[in-house]
Order: C-alpha cells, then sequence, then structure tokens
C-alpha cells in the first residue's frame, strides 16, 4: 500500500466518521436524556433526506441548500416531538418502558419508511453535492463536497455539545436525565424536556441525512445501515460523555474504511461487529468509559 | 389578614398502587407557622410529603395551597383490568412543576441530585420555580452565604460530595426556589453530630427568615426548636397534635407513641 493509497483510505474513513458521529450523537441525546433507545433514528434520517431534497432540488422547490437544511431540522423536529407524544410517552411510567419502546419505536420507522416510499416513490434519488468540484491534498484527491461535509459535522457537533453544557434548557435536559423526580420537585418542566430532547436528536439525524444524501444516492430504507452504525458507536464508545460516541465514531468509520479496503466490503460488518464484541468483553462499559447517563 | 390557611389537607389518602399508605389525613398549616411531622419509620410520612409535592397522584381528598386547589379534585381512576394501558386513559392528577412554581418546595429525603452536574450547575437550576412569581431577586448568594461549605466546592461535580455536603446543597436548592413554604424531608439524617448541628442552624436561619416549614425529623428535641406545632403521624394517619407549650421531651413522646416497653 502505497502512501497516497492509505491518506486515501484515511481520507475515506475520515468522512465516514464525521456521518456516524453526527448519527449516534442524535441517538445518543435521547438514550442519555429518556433512558430508551430510539430504533425510529434510522427513519429519521432518511425523512430529511428527502425533505431536503423536496425542498431544494426538485422543479417544484428549487430553493438551495440552506433552506433544505431548514426544511430538514424543522421538519425533523416536529417529528421527533410527535413520535415522542405517540409512541414513548404512553408507556412512560411502565416499568418495562425499555422494552416497549423499541418495538414502538421500530414500528415508527417502519410506517414512516412506508409513508415514504408511498410519497416520494422507491427509485433513488440523489442530493446534489453542496459545493462541485474537488480537493487535492498531499495528492490525494477528494470532492469538496465531503470536506465541507466533515467541517459542518464537526460544527454541528461543537454546537449542540455546547448547547448541552452552558444553555440553562441544555443544563435542565441533562438534569431531568439523572434525576427525573428531583427535577420535577425543583420545578423543571419534565414533559416538554423530554420532547424537546427527542426533537433535538430527530433534527440531528434530519441533517445525518441531508449529508449522507448528497454522498449516497436515497432509498425509503437508506436509514437502516446508519442506525446499525448509530446503535453500534453509541454502545461501543459508550455515552459517559458527550464526546464519547464521537470518537468511537471517528473509529468505527476509520476501522470500516480500512477493513473495506483490506478485508472487503462483505465482510467488514462482520469485522466491525466483531471488534465490537471483543471491546463489550474487556469493557463492558464502552471504549470510552462508563456506560451511564451523564450527558 | 385572610383567614385562608397556607396549607390544607383535606380527607386526603394515598399510596403506590395498589397499596394504601396513609388514609384520611386532615391538615391546616396556617400562614407563618410551620409544623413538625414526627412518626415512626415507614409509616408514610414521606410517601404523604410525595403525594402533597405531586409526585405521586393522590387516591382521594383535597390538596389547597393559599386557597388554590392544586390537584384535580375526585376519586383516583380504579383499574379494573390488568390488561389494559391505564396510564392512557387517566390523566395525572398532579403536576409537581405547578406545586414548585406556586411556592411549595419540597426537599426530598435522602435526596441524591445530579450525580453528573457541579454544585454549580444544580444552583443554577433551584431559581426556576421561583422565576415568573415575582420573586425578588436571586437568593443563590444568601444560600451560599449560609452554606459556606459549598462555595468551596462549586466546580466539583455532585457525585464528588459527601453526603453532607449534598443534604446541604438540597437545602440551598430549596432556599434558592424563594419557598412559600419549604417542605425538609429528614434533613439531618444520617448525618455526623458536627455536620447535624451545622444544618440545624441553617434552617433555624431559614426559619428566621420567614420561611415556614414542614418538617420531618426523628428528633423531638430538633423539631422543638423550630416548630409551632407538632403532628405524630402513625399507620397512615395522624394520630395527635400538639402545640409548641406543651410539647413533650423526647422520652415522653416515644412513651406516647409505643408505650413503656420501647422507653
Ligand atoms: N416507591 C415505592 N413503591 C412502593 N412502596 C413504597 C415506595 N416507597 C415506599 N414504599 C412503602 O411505603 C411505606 C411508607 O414509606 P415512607 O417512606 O413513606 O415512610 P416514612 O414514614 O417516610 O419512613 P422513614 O421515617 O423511614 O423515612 C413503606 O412501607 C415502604 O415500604
Ligand atoms: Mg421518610
Amino acid at each position: 500500500m502505497t502512501f497516497e493509497t492509505f491518506l486515501f483510505v484515511l481520507a475515506g474513513g475520515l468522512v465516514l466518521g464525521a456521518l456516524y458521529a453526527l448519527m449516534a450523537t442524535g441517538l445518543a441525546v435521547v438514550w442519555t436524556t429518556l433512558g430508551i433507545f430510539n430504533f425510529a433514528h434510522g427513519a429519521f434520517i432518511t425523512f430529511g433526506a428527502y425533505l431536503a431534497w423536496q425542498v431544494s432540488q426538485t422543479e417544484a422547490g428549487n430553493a438551495g441548500y440552506f433552506a433544505g437544511a431548514a426544511a430538514a431540522v424543522a421538519g425533523l423536529f416536529i417529528t421527533g416531538v410527535i413520535f415522542h407524544l405517540a409512541l414513548v410517552r404512553p408507556f412512560e411510567r411502565k416499568p418495562n418502558v425499555v422494552l416497549l419502546s423499541v418495538i414502538t419505536t421500530l414500528a415508527g420507522a417502519t410506517i414512516l419508511e412506508n409513508a415514504i416510499d408511498l410519497v416520494w416513490g422507491p427509485r433513488s434519488k440523489q442530493l446534489a453535492p453542496m459545493v462541485p468540484g474537488d480537493a487535492t491534498f498531499f495528492g490525494v484527491t477528494t470532492s469538496k463536497n465531503q470536506i465541507l461535509m466533515i467541517v459542518l459535522v464537526l460544527i454541528i457537533l461543537a454546537a449542540v455539545g455546547a448547547f448541552l453544557r452552558y444553555s440553562a434548557t441544555g443544563r435542565a435536559m441533562r438534569a431531568v436525565a439523572q434525576n427525573r423526580e428531583a427535577a420535577e420537585l425543583m420545578g423543571l418542566d419534565v414533559p416538554k424536556l423530554y420532547a424537546g430532547a427527542f426533537g433535538l436528536s430527530a433534527a440531528i439525524a434530519g441533517l445525518a441525512g441531508l449529508f449522507v444524501g448528497s454522498i449516497h444516492f436515497m432509498t425509503p430504507s437508506m436509514g437502516t445501515d446508519p442506525l446499525m452504525k448509530a446503535l453500534l458507536v453509541v454502545i461501543f464508545g459508550g455515552v459517559a460523555r458527550f464526546t464519547s460516541p464521537i470518537y468511537a465514531a471517528f473509529v468505527v468509520g476509520l476501522v470500516e474504511a480500512f477493513s473495506t479496503y483490506y478485508v472487503g466490503l462483505y465482510w467488514t460488518p462482520a469485522v466491525l461487529f466483531g471488534l465490537m464484541i471483543v471491546v463489550l468483553i474487556v469493557k463492558p462499559e464502552g471504549l470510552f468509559g462508563k456506560y451511564e447517563r451523564s450527558v | 389578614m385572610s383567614t385562608v390557611p397556607l396549607l390544607e389537607l383535606q380527607h386526603l389518602s394515598g399510596g403506590y398502587e395498589p397499596v394504601q399508605i396513609f388514609r384520611d389525613v386532615d391538615l391546616v398549616i396556617a400562614h407563618g407557622t410551620s409544623t413538625g411531622l414526627f412518626g415512626p419509620n415507614g409509616h408514610g410520612k414521606t410517601t404523604l410529603l410525595r403525594t402533597v409535592s405531586g409526585v405521586i397522584d393522590p387516591w382521594s381528598g383535597n390538596i389547597l395551597f393559599e386557597g388554590k386547589q392544586l390537584n384535580r379534585p375526585g376519586e383516583r381512576g380504579r383499574r379494573r383490568s390488568r390488561n389494559l394501558n391505564y396510564d392512557v386513559f387517566t390523566r395525572r392528577r398532579m403536576n409537581p412543576k405547578n406545586v414548585a412554581r406556586a411556592g411549595l418546595i419540597h426537599v426530598a429525603q435522602g435526596n441524591l441530585l445530579y450525580r453528573e452536574l457541579t454544585v454549580r450547575e444544580t444552583l443554577g437550576i433551584a431559581p426556576i420555580a421561583a422565576r415568573g412569581r415575582g420573586e425578588p431577586g436571586d437568593l443563590t448568594e444568601k444560600a451560599l452565604r449560609l452554606f459556606p461549605r459549598l462555595s468551596e466546592r462549586m466546580n466539583q461535580k455532585v457525585r464528588f460530595l459527601s453526603g453532607g455536603e449534598r443534604q446541604m446543597l438540597s437545602v440551598a436548592c430549596g432556599l434558592i426556589a424563594a419557598p412559600r413554604l419549604l417542605i425538609l424531608d429528614e434533613p439531618t439524617l444520617g448525618l455526623s453530630p458536627k455536620l447535624r448541628r451545622e444544618l440545624a442552624d441553617a434552617i433555624q436561619a431559614i426559619k428566621a427568615d420567614g420561611v415556614p416549614l414542614i418538617i420531618v425529623d426523628q428528633d423531638v428535641d430538633f423539631l422543638k426548636s423550630l416548630i409551632e406545632t407538632l403532628y405524630l403521624f402513625d399507620h397512615g394517619r395522624i394520630s395527635g397534635r400538639i402545640e409548641r407549650a406543651d410539647m413533650p421531651s423526647h422520652e415522653e413522646i416515644m412513651r406516647m407513641l409505643f408505650g413503656e416497653v420501647h422507653s
């Protein structure tokens, strides 16, 4: 393997890592706040991509990327809140809410995917790249689109992290996550914060969909693989800190890129899940610390 | 002065479905008075207070705070089937958020607060209940003057605090919420004598500032220094009411509750 090839694969891994980081962070926001896994997260990614496509790339809607992103964020925030009210809230006080919400969010995902198929059809679509053209660094050529995407992802993650860490609402979300009853007694509006966390998570998924759609083809089932990867990243990396799934996402992205090059495309999922199992046997709390809801 | 009491409980019953813990509790607290609740372990004092602050729904009866009813009236919805999700069909009858924002602040027994938040962040959440009630300024500084230990630990996470420090933080948060009535559920539980005295002094200062208290404690002599009326609580009922003037010593109360054998 030449140095150029190495850099080429490395660049691919970073692109994947950035995407996974965005997906996993969205998933982790719900997991750390409500204590459940949202299996509709993949469908949220799909829906975000299609909303952005509808607004920015069709005859009817030609409003440009920024409007597409705004539509994805706003549309998915609302979708997230509705999903929370319909699929999670009714079971909130049940002791087995974690298990129940697995199946209800999975059901929600299926319904949303079918609705997308009904509205936009099964034919694959693609979002045009945000910026056209290629750029060359150290003899490696990548599209400017991918570089811009990595930068944007890092900015979005920093913004979400700052929101959770420094804003009053973010602080309240973390408090509710850790002790719901104490938060209620202090006068925090717990249902609103839960719905808000779900909406925030979905909005992040919508942005992830926008990026995925500009790199791969869009189909109604395009969210399945991202959901799998986001789950893998969150469990593999742990959620002790806001940054844990982000590091883990880049590890997974790089492993995937190099494994695809060396081992081959078909065996890569097996390599990833094998790696996850080994990590969990050695470190059940996840690669980057405590398997606990903190941020 | 109005004759509307600060807090009034009328025939209040409640518990943890399906077990009833307390029944027919009647209690009237006048403005400007502090109340003690004393009774054996496990007889439902905490459950009663959790009902008053809306963490769990009452089964029947009314909770009136400054004349305003806090619970939606009526009997609790009976579960006719184990197989139906009654959480969907029955609306909650209390909203703890509204109770706290009305100024009825409950400092819970053994409150663990927020493990991963710093002391500073926790204190930053506390004023939320006071906001929008037109309360004067921020009480954080005042609380820190009362608990100087906390200001040394502002950037520590709550899970690194000692039990006593966490208890102080809990009470400080209650104070910062600008309570019209402050419920303290065994604030000195499990503390060393020295910390206990420190906390007792702080509570004394809060009371001296004109905040009415409802306070649960196992030490009658400690209660005596704080309250005007003591209620004895026994097997989920109020079994006695004693005014400050004829408040007996710890031993006498134990005799009243348990007879001679326990001394
Ligand atoms: N979350 C719960 N679910 C079901 N039952 C509970 C729950 N919490 C407490 N109980 C039961 O309710 C009864 C009353 O408990 P409670 O904590 O109200 O008593 P207490 O008078 O506050 O006691 P202590 O003085 O020890 O604090 C106990 O028998 C207890 O087992
Ligand atoms: Mg108790």
